[in-house]
């Protein structure tokens, strides 16, 4: 587009001022995004350089000492059996926040498409955990999840006191805490992304389905469901990512327990760099969720790509 | 969308409304609620009365302020020079930035780390700014080029041909007719950077360097656990992001939305 654009900026000089020819034909862009590319770019791709060499180090972090250890770390890292419950409890964590907040977020959209009262509050509602944050939310969680907490408290207030109990010290219930912060977290985001693609879809699309005696549940499914894919998919890459950097809000609410219980791999490499000092294998760590990351990202733009092209055969 | 002819489907959806937005809003009611037992305002008087307060503050909104001027300045720049300028391999310089959105910051502690303690950047705001910076542009450069290239080309290359040069152009008619990207990028990025927390727990060291995300936990340590005070303190570092959402509000979704729907 931008060739054509400067091809075009080109003919009209000829016309009109040949002298001024040679500065209009081309001006090159490079020092208007190297800014970007230095402070952006550059920073970061010295930062993955730097972890890649660390990842082959035994190193404390602070002592001159530095010992070449090659792939010493990630065979570690393989072994350490912390790992794979981080990542498993990424992935479930994943399929729920996904799941439940496209779900959320699809119903939300369209009830605030609809001529229902005070919208504009129940929008800003929905938003105002995503621009919260969790440094500043973490300490009511564990306040409602607390032995003596609002959660117990309610309970034995209706008569289910012996449902009362320690909620975070039970594995399951405090990975679900923490999956349920995230999904109370970022379902501003997505119900904002939908809301935006539904925004664009004709209401006379909408009107015919009714006129033809389609009710709610089946203009949902039929018409709303395919018009928003690409939002879908924008949403799975985003919250795979998002899941994979999950680290503020497991490490304040729960520090990655009961036993590892709500570790993830952002939480172990903190654990492991700054807590235990061995630099190396939290550097091997880091370079894997880049990898998984990066994969995933790829994957699901790959996959969503070719699930298209069958449907349009 | 939905069916609201009827007066009772109109009140059913409502109530659906209402049920579905109440657990958004009860962790915020019992942050309040909690943050006014025991003492009620006393909680806050004391949070607010604690000498070191305001330097969290005035820390934080430095960092934030110093993130905003930076990454503005990238991400327009850039945003021109991708989507108007001619430049050779564009897109692999773009693709370069867009990898680093995957990017979770998490993995940067260790080379920061050590980079910091070198250039003797260690407990001062800049190491926590230039990180913070680095990671958002990537994300608003996406956003801003999005933006840009819906401003019709012809209107830069008729001021070209008028004898205007690439920085006039870039200030007297791309600037302007950015102003609402521009507005979605300032809201997003004094929010996350005012609640950074990993970069400023590691980096910043002492009460006068440290910045507002850490104000809770500095007060489990100073009020020994005392969870009233500790609610206070979240209430009071909370209500600058939510004031400057609610007041920036349409420009913040409309510049979300902008960015995804391509």
């Amino acid at each position: 587009m931008t060739t054509s654009a400067t091809t075009n900026a080109a003919g009209v000089a000829t016309e009109r001022s040949s002298r001024r020819r040679g500065g209009l034909a081309r001006p090159t862009g490079i020092p208007w995004i190297l800014p970007a590319l230095v402070v952006s770019v550059g920073v970061l791709y010295y930062c993955i350089g730097y972890t890649g060499y660390l990842s082959t180090l035994k190193w404390d972090g602070a002592s001159p000492l530095q010992l070449q250890v090659g792939l010493e770390n990630y065979a570690r890292m393989f072994r350490d059996p912390i790992f794979w419950r981080a990542l498993g409890n990424t992935a479930l964590f994943y399929v729920v926040t996904f799941a439940v907040q496209v779900a959320l977020g699809i119903v939300l959209a369209c009830l605030l498409h609809s001529r229902l009262y005070l919208k504009t509050l129940y929008k800003v509602l929905i938003f105002v955990p995503v621009v919260l944050a969790p440094a500043t939310t973490a300490p009511v969680f564990r306040q409602i999840y607390a032995p003596t907490g609002t959660l117990n408290t309610v309970l034995e207030g209706i008569g289910l006191g012996g449902l009362a109990q320690p909620w975070f010290s039970n594995g399951t219930f405090a990975l679900f805490i923490i999956i349920s912060v995230q999904i109370w977290q970022s379902t501003g985001v997505v119900f904002i992304l939908y809301f935006a693609a539904i925004g664009q879809i004709s209401p006379e699309v909408i009107e015919a389905a009714r006129i033809d005696g389609a009710g709610d549940i089946r203009i949902i499914t039929s018409i709303i469901w395919p018009s928003v894919r690409g939002t879908t998919i924008a949403i799975a890459i985003l919250s795979a990512i998002g899941s994979l950097k999950t680290f503020d809000i497991p490490f304040l609410i729960t520090s990655g327990g009961p036993t590892y219980a709500t570790e993830f791999l952002g939480t172990r490499i903190y654990r492991i760099s700054v807590q235990y000092s061995d630099v190396g294998l939290g550097a091997a760590f880091s370079i894997v969720l880049l990898l998984l990351a990066i994969g995933t990202a790829v994957l699901i733009q790959v996959g969503s790509r070719t699930r298209e092209e069958k449907a349009g055969v | 969308m939905f069916e609201t002819r009827r007066l009772r489907s109109r009140i059913g959806l409502q109530i659906l409304l209402t049920v579905l937005v109440v657990p958004f809003v009860f962790p915020l009611y019992a942050m309040v609620q909690g943050s006014l037992e025991g003492l009620g305002w006393g909680n806050y008087a004391t949070v607010l009365s604690l000498p070191v307060l305001p330097k969290f503050f005035i820390n934080s909104a430095l960092i934030s302020a110093a993130v905003i001027v930076i990454v503005m300045f990238c991400t327009m720049t850039a945003a021109f020079g991708f989507s108007k300028l001619h430049i050779r391999f564009k897109e692999v310089y773009f693709w370069l930035l867009l990898i680093c959105l995957t990017l979770p910051g998490v993995v940067l502690i260790a080379p920061l780390f050590a980079t910091v303690t070198r250039v003797g950047a260690y407990n001062t705001l800049w190491a926590v700014i230039i990180p913070v910076a680095a990671l958002q542009i990537p994300f608003t450069t996406l956003l801003a080029r999005n933006f840009v290239d819906g401003i019709p080309s012809e209107l830069i290359e008729a001021a070209r041909v008028d004898g205007a040069s690439i920085v006039r152009v870039f200030w007297d008619i791309l600037l302007p007719l950015s102003r609402p990207i521009m507005a979605a990028v300032l809201v997003l990025v004094f929010i996350n950077s005012w609640n950074e927390f990993l970069l400023a727990l590691l980096f910043l060291q002492t009460p006068d360097q440290q910045t507002i995300t850490l104000v809770p936990s500095f007060f489990v340590g100073q009020y020994n656990n005392d969870q009233t005070k500790v609610l206070a303190a979240a209430v009071l570092t909370g209500l600058p992001v939510v004031i400057a959402y609610v007041f920036l509000q349409r420009f913040f979704e409309r510049g979300l939305a902008a960015g995804a729907l391509k």
